[in-house]
């Protein structure tokens, strides 16, 4: 390793004893931020994830012909409605409270931060209500298999994103991120809007059209 | 362009757009629906 990043160029602090005091300088040779690549790629793979669902759901309604919802079965699309009300202002106040960051206001980041996590959380408890009283099961047809399996994995993202709005909640509360340096504001904040974009094509394709 | 994973400023304003354009299709659909 001593090898490697000398060739690299890089100097190193050395204590007396001659280790060292600092681990070396990672190597970048991406023009594109390391963490903000990490996350493009993860959420263009989340995009051909959510594809291969999609596929299965217009292969079912469109080339299988099948009715949607399935006979007998009924979608409450009034509350997926208010849900997603729901959903896309805490993209609003998680943009509030990006704006915050940016501004040096604190308050405005923390209350911002707060109100996306208490909205998320909100949409997750809703959806679980729903699914309590659907009124039918993934077993009962194949429509039923794919209206979970879609509103399922979306939730289970939703679920990631309050982890990630977690974090930076209870790092804006100890007094973390400033104007200049609030990566971990903006990194769950795209993430954030992706899951909201999803959801809107989910709330559309499954309980609109 | 847009690259939503640029910025959360541009990832947000996708998200408007996307919002919109999902509107305009559910309002085609009800309307088609209603006829």
């Amino acid at each position: 390793m001593e090898s490697a990043s000398l060739a690299a160029g890089h100097e190193h602090e050395h204590s007396p004893e001659g280790k060292h005091e600092h681990p070396p300088e990672a190597n970048q040779s991406s023009r594109v931020d390391a963490q903000y690549l990490g996350m493009l790629l993860f959420i263009i793979s989340e995009v051909m994830l959510f594809g291969a669902f999609f596929t299965a759901y217009f292969f079912i309604r469109v080339v299988g012909d099948s009715p949607w919802p399935a006979e007998g079965t009924e979608l409450p699309v009034a509350i997926a409605g208010i849900n997603t009300a729901i959903l896309v202002s805490s993209s609003f106040t998680m943009h509030w409270a990006l704006e915050g960051a940016r501004n040096e206001n604190r308050r405005a980041m923390q209350v911002g931060l707060l109100t996306t996590t208490l909205l998320g959380l909100a949409f997750l408890c809703i959806q679980i209500n729903e699914y309590v009283h659907l009124g039918f099961a993934p077993s009962d047809s194949a429509q039923g298999s794919i209206f979970y399996s879609l509103t399922g994995l979306h939730g289970a993202h939703v679920f990631i994103g309050l982890l990630l709005l977690t974090f930076a909640t209870t790092r804006a509360f100890r007094g973390h991120f400033s104007a200049k340096e609030h990566r971990g504001v903006e990194i769950p904040g795209i993430y954030w809007h992706f899951v909201d974009v999803m959801w809107i094509v989910v709330y559309t394709t499954i309980y609109v059209v | 362009m847009l690259n939503p994973f640029r910025s959360e400023q541009e990832a947000f304003r996708f998200l408007l757009y996307v919002g919109a354009a999902a509107a305009i299709i559910a309002g085609v659909a009800l309307i088609l629906r209603a006829i």
